[in-house]
């Protein structure tokens, strides 16, 4: 369960035109990630597959089920983190438990186990303000699984972290994906990451956004950053990207 | 090194003060003299800042039997802080759910707007006229009701658009219904903009009150009294209700921001 399928989805924004008939899909389990200039609409394809806006021409699909109004079977995690500053990390985590109107032992239980997995014990009380980029970061993971989704979409969720961080909760956010396997769909600037993290590697081109390349990145588990193999995809998906990050600047 | 600054900050705080006053007492004293003299201004009547001092500690407690009689004027801040809280609870009750529907929803918006955009240029003690009128009794109250009501309907109206979306959209995916999202996320997150309004608009209501009692005659209130003084030609009496005015505005300010840190620890 967790199948996601863009079909040939379009978007625009008044005479803006977002998207162009994309399509791809994120198949059951899968760690997808979408790379592409700025500006090509990667946080469109995930704002579309949350149904938090709708797209003018083409489908969405989660496991065949078309997307139309807000898709309460995915989780956001959000490039800022967007935590509610006025509840403490316990409380972020159980809003999705709520919002289904479980009890409140079944929100203990839930909050308990996703505290236990982001490895935040003994933070369950601090505000978001007490906590720094990383643990937010944490915070947000837990909140987008605490509701049990079947896909997970991630907009630029480790860009505002430093490279250190960065790297840990990358590491973290795999060990996360082994345990409680769900689809991902994981929007990134960076190729490192992309590499390092996705199953597939879809690369978009931009204004209007579309798909240009799609990589399979066939790396055993757990991936060495620095391997030869690495290094030959980072260098394709590079080339693929590098193109079009130079046609974006021309335009502007 | 942060505790220094602090003690320095507040004994220029107090040498201002204690500036003040001096140059308050030297002037009149100078004025009375005749050495100092301010042409159409009777500089000579106002009283100094020991007489007002004296009459401030004997008209705090004991009553003033003259043509009126006068109560003390703990008295008179009771009366007068009582009709602001009570405007001030009466406005907050209306005001935040107002406030809400108005920045939260459209429709709601565009048929409240017009009507608060007019009545909110109307300064509370235009309302003295109509309140004599058609209050028999609690009219004072009105007026407070008005000069609190329209600072917290546009601050909370600015506290709801000023959600930020990000987190909107985060309570969406997470499933929040509609009622959900108004509860937990707009008005939490408005809370901080509702005790801004509530705090600017109580500070209005304290000075419509006092204007309130000058006009809608009851016999207590701070505004009656420091009107009535005036009239007594007891100026000493006067100036010491004018400032016990001021103070009390300040002591409710600062009062409402200490709860506010206390209450709201989630905002950086």
């Amino acid at each position: 369960m967790g199948r996601l399928v863009l079909d040939s989805v379009s978007k625009k924004f008044n005479t803006f035109q977002a998207l162009e008939n994309v399509s791809f899909e994120v198949a059951d389990g899968e760690f997808v990630c979408l790379l592409g200039p700025s500006g090509c609409g990667k946080t469109t394809v995930l704002r579309l597959a949350a149904g938090l806006v709708a797209p003018n021409g083409g489908n969405l699909f989660l496991d065949g089920k078309k997307i139309d109004g807000v898709n309460k079977e995915c989780g956001f995690v959000f490039q800022e983190y967007a935590l509610f500053p006025w509840r403490t990390v316990k409380e972020n985590i159980e809003f999705g438990p709520q919002a289904k109107g479980l009890n409140k032992n079944e929100c203990d239980r839930i909050s308990k186990h996703y505290i236990d997995l982001v490895g935040l014990n003994g933070f369950e009380n601090h505000y978001p303000k007490e906590l720094s980029g990383g643990m937010k970061q944490r915070v947000g993971i837990a909140r987008a699984y605490a509701n049990s989704p079947k896909l997970l979409l991630m907009d630029e969720p480790f860009g505002a972290l430093d490279a250190q961080t960065r790297n840990l909760m990358q590491g973290e956010l795999l060990r996360i994906w082994e345990k409680e396997h769900i689809s991902v769909l994981f929007v990134t600037h960076s190729v490192d990451e992309a590499v390092f993290l996705g199953d597939k590697v879809v690369v978009m081109s931009a204004r209007p956004g579309t798909i240009k390349e799609i990589f399979d990145v066939k790396l055993p588990r757990p991936r060495i950053r620095t391997s030869l193999e690495a290094n030959i995809i980072r260098d394709k998906v590079l080339k693929s990207l590098g193109i079009e990050i130079k046609l974006a600047m021309k335009e502007k | 090194m942060k505790f220094d600054t602090r003690k320095k900050e507040l004994l220029i705080n107090l040498l201002s003060l204690v500036v003040f006053v001096i140059l308050w007492q030297g002037v009149l004293i100078l004025t009375r003299e005749g050495i100092f003299n301010i042409p159409f201004i009777r500089l000579r009547d106002i009283p100094t800042p020991v007489e007002t001092w004296h009459a401030l500690l004997g008209s705090l407690f004991t009553h003033i039997n003259g043509p009126n009689l006068t109560y003390g004027i703990y008295n008179h801040v009771f009366a007068s802080m009582e009709r602001v809280i009570e405007g001030g609870i009466i406005a907050f009750i209306i005001g935040v759910p107002v406030g809400i529907g108005v920045g939260y929803s459209k429709l709601i918006g565009n048929i409240f707007n017009p009507i608060i955009e007019i009545i909110r240029n109307m300064p509370p003690m235009a309302w003295i006229p109509l309140a004599i009128f058609i209050f028999v009794s609690g009219g004072s109250i009105f007026i407070v009701f008005i000069g609190v009501v329209f600072p917290i309907i546009l601050n909370t109206i600015q506290g709801v658009r000023s959600t930020d979306e990000r987190l909107l959209d985060a309570a969406r995916t997470l499933g929040a219904s509609e009622s959900m999202i108004v509860t937990k996320v707009v008005i939490p997150s408005a809370f901080p903009s509702i005790m801004t309004g509530l705090r600017i608009g109580l500070g209005v209501g304290w000075m419509a009150i006092v204007a309130a009692e000058m006009v809608i005659k009851s016999p207590v209130g701070l505004g009656y009294f420091i009107w009535n003084m005036g009239d007594l030609g007891r100026y000493a009496e006067m100036i010491a209700g004018m400032i016990v005015i001021g103070v009390i505005g300040y002591l409710m300010n600062i009062s409402i921001l200490l709860l506010q840190r206390r209450f709201i620890k989630w905002v950086d």
